[in-house]
């Protein structure tokens, strides 16, 4: 019996010592599994965007439909540390803006409520879009009504809409439908009101305490969905991710994993993609970018319009579609070509668009020396090496180039009848001037390797007769044309880092300073997956630094008066929809 | 996500584009050195009929410039108006059958030692004129009939003006040479010139007006075969000279009227350069074709450069110098066309055929 009580006792004490270990090996595994905690620093504040032309464009197509016309273009945004995305923490809408939104606004609802023509080919959007049919398409109907509106309304805010909410648009839908004995005009009204709602124009950061960390806030689970949905669709989050919001599920580890890995392998990524580096690349400037004419007659707006897709095709075939090493954008051969590009590139192309491999011998490489990036940075009717040296630090390095001082003399760059030839020799003037020399030594040397290209982008090896010299160095980093100089910056250690901070900048809707405790382990994180740009955004989308709310220092915007008649102010931390936005009129 | 590019854009357009990015794109330079490849393409850009003018007329029209169109002559015949079928029809019938004519409306010939042409027959006749340059034996019996209609005169001539402008409008008129086996485009003792006709728009410069070399032209292959041939040709300092060939050259005034020229023996002779080929395509144009051609343009256009069909019907036949019938009867006429030509790639379409892809 004692032989069996003393097996019984070694019996429970092997159990206990068991468990004990394998509680300990799965704390272990825990332990060594989990992600890393942020720096207690990490975060960033809360802000309000205004939503930009390519957001709003998006947003209504992943609504409504690509058959929705949007209308022309909404006013540029002012650009801020070199994205637009980042006019953040101080928003303001001029009167021309609203005009722009609800101009739009009028045209989108209209469409979307349109019966449409079958004799001139105008399908019904409203019996796709209208999830319900109402009793009559004269008079008001409550419930069919209260059906679109929470459904758009939902979309369109990023969270779903208070049935106080719901219950004033179905009051106005109604009174509406009564009045113009249209159900669909009523839904129209209401339509056009949600469009110009700040709720949907402007992404704010919604915030709730942070449970993880006493007395500080990170963004609601709506504010993260947008977040992320903004960051790689450039666009409104869908009823999946809203869903998974709304059953906290983004601040679950697996949840939030489900969404991003779904989020990435969307079509919809390509969108996320095309605009960060549109915004990166400054190619808003594309749009009011002319040449010459009569220098550069086979430069159309059509040249200008493809210069820009290409490069745009470009990253994104290299970075998605490839999944290759970010740094090799500047050496790849590979790109596309077009009708319009041919001339250019002095190679006949089918109509449309078709991959191009540039030929070892044409002189050309990387993105650098795509139309785009030699016609954007300089003149109408010449190249500049000092536009595009500092076009490179600080577009590609993140460097900042001074502005050249007010009384700089340009006599020699700009005499034609001058007896200097190259643009090597007329820059000498100002690099050997010392008021000139200290930013002309850090642009000039980049810039006089791609002097192989004339303004418009076109290859030549002379200038007015002149042989050109296209050696130059990068940090110490000598080349002899500008293919060396795409592989000069392909391994600077600034690349890779400059664009971590940029798509984190990016991620959080503003500026983030070089001492960021996160772009560290991002940067590494980034060099560890072999600088796919993909894993990158996973990286930034897991983080927990990207939905931790920390207080905003002050901004230059903060400190200015506004220019405008309408201002939107700074946020307060009040997380209920629509409550962080007060409007002041200035007259 | 990760989609083919190839799938997207086709393997049509994947394997031409492939295919015109084999050579190095870069142009070749005009001291000679060949084309890669030894290939480079022309697209018509410009053409108007051969009518050398003085700045007043006077030395090559000393009787001045015809007077009478349709609206003259019709003044003329029925100054007392008539039925409708016996004035306006019957004038608009003989314009398809002038043999029934019996005017004799005078219509002025263009004179002078002066023509613009090549020596077609290789002789120095008395007929024959001299070049603008001084080369003898030039034929361009044509130049006589035309020379003095306001019609073919420049700049503002009907068929200069109009006919030239729709040379760049229509795809129909889209036609191309391709020179193969080019070693030098300044001296070449043996080159191929192919004819071919093109589907696309010409690329145009910033203003819209200027049509520059470098573009891209899908090669016709379905509805443009008549008009393919291949001529031997060599090129001396820099011009392009074939031999002679029977050719269809597709010329249309209006889309609804699908107009081409016949022309027996045609010859180029071609100023290239790297960018351009500007010259001359003369020939013997078939009287009879040539004719209905010309008279594919309505009587409304006829009629503001005074050309009554009548007598245009009449001169030709006149001045018909090559090409005579089993009686004797001359069926061509002497002529010449001023050509201009913008250097083009060809996108074929194919796989496995080459393409001019390069200067």
């Amino acid at each position: 019996m004692r032989d069996l009580m003393k097996g019984d006792e070694g019996g429970r004490r092997r159990w206990i010592v068991g468990g004990v270990a394998a509680i300990a090996a799965l704390a272990a595994v825990v332990l060594l599994t989990r992600e890393p905690s942020p720096p207690p620093t990490a975060g960033a504040p809360a802000r309000v965007r205004l939503m930009t032309g390519t957001q709003y464009a998006n947003s209504i197509e992943y609504m409504f439909g690509q058959s929705i016309d949007v209308g022309s273009a909404f006013a540029p945004l002012q650009r801020v540390d070199g994205l637009l995305a980042l006019n953040a923490s101080q928003v303001s809408v001029t009167m021309g803006q609203m005009q722009d939104f609800q101009r739009a606004a009028v045209s989108i609802a209209s469409q979307v409520m349109s019966e449409g023509n079958l004799d001139r080919g105008v399908p019904s959007h409203r019996d796709a879009l209208v999830p319900c049919k109402p009793a009559a398409a004269t008079e008001p109907d409550d419930e069919c009504a209260a059906t679109f509106v929470r459904k758009a309304g939902r979309l369109l805010f990023r969270r779903p809409l208070s049935e106080e909410k719901v219950a004033e648009l179905v009051d106005s839908a109604h009174r509406a439908a009564d009045s113009l004995d249209d159900f669909y005009g009523g839904l129209q009204v209401v339509l056009e009101s949600m469009l110009i709602n700040p709720q949907f124009l402007l992404i704010e950061d919604t915030t709730e305490p942070d449970p993880d960390r006493r007395g500080h806030r990170r963004l609601d689970s709506y504010g993260l969905a947008s977040r992320l949905s903004f960051l790689l669709w450039n666009s409104v989050p869908d009823e999946q991710l809203l869903d998974a919001a709304e059953k906290g599920e983004l601040y679950t580890s697996r949840g939030r994993k489900r969404e991003v890995e779904r989020m990435l392998a969307s079509p919809r990524l390509e969108s996320g993609v095309r605009a960060f580096f549109d915004d990166m690349f400054g190619f808003d400037h594309f749009d009011s970018l002319s040449k010459d004419p009569q220098k550069y007659p086979t430069i159309t707006g059509a040249t200008l319009q493809d210069a820009r897709e290409q490069t745009l095709r470009t990253v994104v075939d290299h970075l998605l579609h490839k999944n290759s090493d970010y740094r090799d954008l500047f050496t790849t051969r590979s790109t596309f070509i077009s009708r319009a590009l041919g001339p250019v590139y002095h190679v006949g192309a089918a109509p449309g668009w078709s991959p191009y491999e540039l030929p070892a011998d044409s002189g050309r490489a990387g993105i650098l020396t795509h139309v785009s990036f030699l016609t954007l940075h300089a003149h109408p009717a010449r190249s500049s090496a000092t536009l595009r040296g500092k076009a490179l630090r600080e577009v590609f390095l993140c460097q900042k180039v001074p502005p050249p001082p007010p009384n700089v003399d340009f006599s020699a760059v700009e005499d034609p009848d001058s007896s200097l030839k190259t643009a090597r020799e007329k820059l000498e003037v100002h690099r050997s001037n010392p008021a000139c020399a200290g930013c002309h030594k850090i642009t000039d040397p980049i810039g006089l390797t791609l002097e192989n290209f004339d303004g418009a982008g076109q290859y030549r090896t002379t200038e007015n007769g002149a042989q050109i010299d296209t050696s130059g160095e990068l940090d110490g980093k000598s080349f002899n044309d500008a293919v060396g100089l795409g592989e000069a910056l392909r391994n600077s250690p600034a690349l890779p880092t400059c664009l971590v901070k940029q798509v984190y900048s990016y991620a959080t809707g503003g500026s983030i300073n070089n001492r960021d405790p996160m772009l560290e382990i991002f940067e590494q994180d980034f060099a560890e997956s072999g600088y796919r740009v993909v894993d990158l955004l996973r990286d930034i989308a897991m983080s927990e630094a990207l939905s931790r709310v920390v207080p905003a220092p002050p901004s230059k915007q903060q400190l200015a008066a506004p220019t405008e008649e309408i201002e939107i102010l700074t946020v307060s931390n009040d997380t209920t929809a629509g409550g962080m936005i007060h409007e002041t009129a200035h007259h | 996500m990760k989609h083919s590019i190839a799938r997207q854009v086709g393997w049509r357009a994947f394997t031409a584009v492939a295919t015109l990015a084999v050579a190095p794109a870069i142009a070749c330079a005009a001291d000679g050195t060949a084309p890669p490849n030894g290939r480079i393409a022309y697209v018509t850009t410009d053409m108007y009929w051969g009518v050398y003018q003085t700045p007043d007329g006077k030395a090559e029209c000393p009787d001045g410039l015809n007077k009478y169109g349709p609206r003259e002559v019709f003044a003329k015949l029925y100054p007392k108006g008539g039925t409708e079928i016996d004035t306006h029809l019957a004038r608009e019938a003989l314009k398809y059958y002038p043999e029934d004519s019996k005017d004799n409306f005078p219509m002025p010939e263009a004179r002078g030692p002066i023509a613009i042409g090549l020596n077609l027959d290789g002789k120095v006749g008395p007929n024959d004129f001299t070049s603008p340059t001084g080369e003898k034996g030039i034929d361009n019996a044509l130049y006589r009939v035309i020379g003095c209609s306001p019609q073919f005169r420049g700049p503002e001539g009907q068929f200069r003006l109009f006919g030239n402008r729709l040379v760049r409008q229509l795809t129909y008129n889209r036609s191309m040479i391709e020179l193969t086996g080019v070693d030098s485009l300044q001296n070449d003792d043996s080159v191929q010139v192919t004819i071919l006709r093109g589907l696309d728009p010409l690329l145009t410069d910033a203003g819209g007006d200027k049509i520059m070399p470098g573009g891209t032209q899908r090669v016709d292959n379905r509805f443009s075969k008549r008009f393919y041939n291949q001529l031997q040709g060599k090129i001396v300092n820099g011009v392009l000279e074939t031999e002679a060939k029977d050719v269809s050259w597709p010329w249309a005034v209006f889309f609804g009227n699908t107009n081409e020229y016949r022309f027996r023996g045609m010859q180029f002779r071609l100023q290239l350069t790297e960018g351009r080929a500007e010259g001359l395509m003369a020939g013997y144009a078939d009287v009879d074709s040539y004719y209905r051609t010309v008279m594919g343009w309505s009587t409304h256009h006829l009629s503001y450069g005074q050309l009554d069909p009548s007598g245009f019907w009449r001169k030709l036949w006149q001045h018909a110098d090559g090409y005579p019938d089993k009686n004797g009867k001359m069926t061509a006429i002497s002529s010449s066309v001023n050509i201009y030509m913008a250097q083009v790639y060809l996108d074929r379409g194919e796989p496995n055929i080459t393409v001019s892809q390069s200067r």
